[in-house]
C-alpha cells in the first residue's frame, strides 16, 4: 500500500516532535533513535526510513521550522506593504517564535553547532537552503520594486543573511533578560545595520548597534573579568588590615 | 539567570559615566575662561557654556534613547528655572523615540495579546497613527468599532533609571538651586508609572468612571486587550490641537473647548481629587457637537485633601491680596519656602515668589480672563522667572512637589489658551477653590 504525502508528513512531524521531546528531557547524545520511534508510536524500521541517523533528525527539525515560518509569512494580508528590512525582520523573529517551544533543544543544536570538535556547524548549514531561498525571494522582489537597487555580489546576500540568522539564534540562547527584549532590540538594532547596508548610509546605524552592544554587554563581561581578578581585593584586605591596627 | 539586570544597569552606567565626564570637562572649560573676563563677556560665555552642556546632555540622551525623551519632557515642563539653553535642546529632542516597524509591532502583539493582529482584530493598520509616550498608536476595529491601540517599544522600561542618572548629574550641578533630588524622585515615580500601562489603564477609567460631563469624552478601556506594554481603548475621532486651529474656528468654539479643559481640570481636582498632569495638547480631541475628547492618561497626580486644603487656603490668600507675611507663611507649610527667620523668608517670598504669583493669579482676578488680550502671558511669566533665576537669593531647597504639578499643569494649559486666544470663564473653578 502506497503511503500518501501528506500520511508521510504527518509521520514525519511526529517523529520530529517525539524527537524533540526526548532530547530535551534526556539530550541529544543519550536520546536513541529507538526510543524516539517507540516515543512516537512508529516502528523501528519506520524511523530508519525517514531518518537514517540522529543528525538528520536535526537537519530536519530546522528545515521544519522554516517550513511553518513560511506558512506563518504567507498568512499575513498586507505582506507585499513590508520593506525590504521589515519582510526579512519577520522572517527572523517568526523563526524565533516557533524556536522559543523548543528553546531547550534549541539550546543543545547550538552549543553542539558552537562546539567546534562537535562537526554540527556544517549540519546547521546543510538546512540553510530553504532558508536562503526565502530570502533570495525577498531581495528579488525589493529589487524588481526599485526598493533597493542591484546589491554588489547579490548572490551572496542570503548566505550572508544566513549567517547573520546563525548568529542570531546564539544570541538569544545566551540572552537572560525579561522576555528575550535584549534580543528584540538586538534585531531591531542589526536589521537596522542591514537595511543601512542596502540603502548604503551605514555609519549612522553601525554606530547605533555598536552603542547598543557596547552598553548591554561588552561593560558588563569587563566588569565581570575585572572582579575575578582577586589580586586587588587581595590589596584591599591588606590595607584595612593596616588601618584596623592603627 | 537574575543577575542579567544589574550588570545591564552597570553596563549602561558606564555610557552614562562617559556622558558625566564630558558634562564635567565642558563645565570646566567654562569656569576657566570666566575667570578672566568682563562681566558682559562672562555672561556670554556662561551661555555659551549652558548652551554646549546642554548639547552634551542631549546628544548623551539621544544615544540611550528610550526613555529620555520622556525625561527631557518631564524636565522641560517641571523645571521652569533651568535655563533657556537647556530647553531649547531638550525641546529637539521630543518625539525622537524609535519607530517600531511592522515586523516588531506583530511580534510584540503576538506576545502581549497571543496572536498576531490580523488574529486578535478584524482590521489592524500596521503602519501607526500617531505617537505616544514612549511608542506608537495604530487604528484597529472589533465588531466594526474603531479601537486605538497603543504600543510600547521593548525594553524601555528598563532605561529609567541611568537615563536619569545622566540627568539628574547634569541638572544638580546647573540648576541654580542645587539639590533636585526630590524632584527627580517625583518625574522617576512618574516615568515608572507611565511605562506601565495598567497603571494607565486603571487611571482611564478612573476618569471614565468619574469625570461626569455631558460633553467630556473619556475612552473605554478594553482589559482584555490590555497589558503592562499594550494598551487597547475605543478611539475618539475628532481634531488634534493644531488642526483644530488650522479650521479657524469662532471666537465661541475656541471659547467653548478652552472653557472645558479649564473646567475639567478643576472637576479633577476637587471632585476626583486626581488630575491629568500631562498638559500636552496632543492629549486632547476636539471632537463633534461641542464635545471634548481627553486621551493618555499615563501621567497623572493624586492628591490629598491636606494638600487641597492648603492649595485653596494659598489661593483664596493670594486673591484677596491678604498681607505679604500671611502668605509667606503659607508657602512655608505647602513646604514652598525653607524654614528660616521671617524676614528672610518674607525676603524669600518678595524676591523670588511673588513676582511670578502676582502673574499667576491674575487668572483669577476677575470673573473671566481674556488670553487674547493677554496674549503676553506666558512670556511675561517666562520673564520673570529670568530675572528671578538671576537674584543670588534663589537657594530652594524644599519644593512641593504636588505643588509643582498642578502650577505646572495649569501653565501648560494657560499657554494652550493663549494659542487658543481663548476667554475663560473662571467663576466656576473661583467657588471650587473657596469651597
Amino acid at each position: 500500500m502506497k503511503v500518501s504525502q501528506s500520511a508521510k508528513e504527518k509521520t514525519k512531524v511526529k517523529i520530529l516532535e517525539s524527537a524533540v521531546e526526548l532530547m530535551t528531557i534526556k539530550g541529544y547524545k543519550n536520546a536513541s533513535l529507538r526510543e524516539i520511534a517507540k516515543e512516537a508510536g512508529v516502528s523501528n524500521p519506520t524511523i530508519y526510513n525517514y531518518f537514517p541517523n540522529k543528525e538528520k533528525i536535526l537537519y530536519a527539525y530546522i528545515e521544519q521550522k522554516l517550513i511553518e515560518t513560511g506558512q506563518v509569512l504567507k498568512e499575513i494580508e498586507d505582506f507585499h506593504t513590508y520593506t525590504l528590512r521589515e519582510q526579512l525582520q519577520t522572517l527572523i523573529e517568526t523563526q524565533l517564535e516557533f524556536y522559543l517551544e523548543d528553546r531547550e533543544f534549541v539550546t543543545q543544536i547550538m552549543s553542539m553547532a558552537l562546539t567546534p570538535s562537535m562537526g554540527a556547524m556544517e549540519l546547521i548549514y546543510e538546512s540553510k537552503e530553504k532558508f536562503t531561498e526565502m530570502v533570495s525571494e525577498m531581495l528579488d522582489i525589493a529589487i524588481e520594486a526599485e526598493e533597493i537597487a542591484e546589491p554588489p555580489f547579490k548572490e551572496y546576500m542570503p548566505q550572508l543573511f544566513w549567517d547573520y540568522n546563525v548568529a542570531v539564534v546564539a544570541y538569544w540562547i545566551k540572552d537572560d533578560s525579561e522576555m528575550f527584549e535584549n534580543t528584540t532590540q538586538f534585531i531591531d538594532n542589526s536589521m537596522g545595520v542591514i537595511e543601512a547596508l542596502l540603502h548604503s548610509n551605514i555609519l549612522q546605524k553601525t554606530s547605533d548597534l555598536g552603542m547598543f552592544m557596547f552598553k548591554t554587554h561588552m561593560l558588563s563581561s569587563l566588569q565581570k573579568f575585572s572582579t575575578k581578578q582577586s589580586g586587588f581585593n587581595k590589596i584591599k584586605r591588606k590595607l584595612g588590615e593596616v588601618f584596623n591596627e592603627k | 539567570m537574575k543577575n542579567s539586570i544589574p550588570t545591564t544597569k552597570m553596563s549602561r552606567g558606564g555610557v552614562v559615566g562617559k556622558a558625566m565626564l564630558k558634562i564635567g570637562v565642558s563645565h570646566s572649560k567654562g569656569v576657566v575662561k570666566r575667570a578672566f573676563m568682563s562681566k558682559e563677556k562672562k555672561e556670554e560665555s556662561q551661555k555659551e557654556t549652558h548652551a554646549e552642556i546642554a548639547k552634551v546632555i542631549i546628544e548623551s540622551l539621544g544615544t540611550l534613547k528610550g526613555i529620555s525623551v520622556k525625561i527631557a519632557q518631564q524636565v522641560a515642563l517641571g523645571l521652569p528655572f533651568l535655563p533657556q539653553e537647556y530647553l531649547d535642546e531638550i525641546s529637539k529632542s521630543f518625539n525622537s523615540i524609535p519607530p517600531i516597524n511592522k515586523a516588531l509591532i506583530r511580534k510584540i502583539i503576538k506576545q502581549e495579546l497571543g496572536n498576531y493582529p490580523q488574529g486578535v482584530f478584524e482590521s489592524f493598520e500596521s503602519e501607526a497613527f500617531g505617537a505616544a509616550s514612549l511608542g506608537q498608536v495604530h487604528l484597529a476595529t472589533i465588531k466594526g468599532e474603531k479601537l486605538a491601540v497603543k504600543v510600547q517599544y521593548p525594553g524601555i522600561a528598563k532605561s529609567i533609571d541611568s537615563d536619569l542618572g545622566v540627568l539628574k548629574f547634569a541638572l544638580t550641578r546647573f540648576a541654580k538651586g542645587g539639590n533636585i533630588d526630590h524632584l527627580m524622585d517625583e518625574v522617576e515615580a512618574r516615568l515608572n508609572e507611565e511605562v506601565d500601562y495598567e497603571i494607565e489603564a486603571e487611571n482611564t477609567e478612573y476618569f471614565y468612571n468619574n469625570l461626569k460631563h455631558d460633553l467630556i469624552v473619556i475612552p473605554k478601556i478594553m482589559r482584555e486587550l490590555s497589558t503592562k506594554t499594550v494598551l487597547t481603548s475605543s478611539f475618539l475621532e475628532g481634531d488634534g490641537f493644531e488642526e483644530f486651529l488650522a479650521k479657524n474656528p469662532t471666537q465661541e468654539e475656541r471659547n467653548h473647548y478652552a472653557q472645558l479643559i479649564f473646567d475639567s481640570f478643576f472637576m479633577g481636582l476637587y471632585h476626583m481629587q486626581m488630575i491629568h498632569a500631562d498638559p500636552n495638547p496632543g492629549n486632547f480631541i476636539f471632537m463633534d457637537e461641542g464635545k471634548l475628547g481627553l486621551i493618555d492618561f499615563g501621567c497623572v497626580k493624586k492628591l490629598d485633601n491636606e494638600f487641597l486644603a492648603s492649595f485653596s487656603k494659598l489661593h483664596v490668600s493670594l486673591m484677596d491680596k491678604v498681607d505679604d507675611s500671611e502668605v509667606t507663611q503659607q508657602y512655608a507649610d505647602l513646604k514652598m519656602i525653607d524654614k528660616d527667620s521671617p524676614e528672610k523668608m518674607l525676603e524669600f517670598y518678595q524676591e523670588v515668589i511673588k513676582p511670578l504669583d502676582r502673574i499667576y493669579i491674575e487668572i483669577f482676578e476677575g470673573d473671566s480672563y481674556d488670553f487674547k488680550e493677554n496674549n503676553d502671558f506666558s512670556e511675561r511669566g517666562f520673564n520673570t522667572i529670568m530675572e528671578v533665576q538671576k537674584k543670588s537669593i534663589t537657594a530652594v531647597h524644599n519644593m512641593n512637589e504636588d505643588y509643582i504639578f498642578v502650577d505646572r499643569t495649569l501653565l501648560g494649559y494657560y499657554s494652550m489658551f493663549e494659542k487658543m486666544e481663548a476667554t475663560i470663564d473662571t467663576r466656576f473653578a473661583q467657588k471650587l477653590v473657596r469651597y
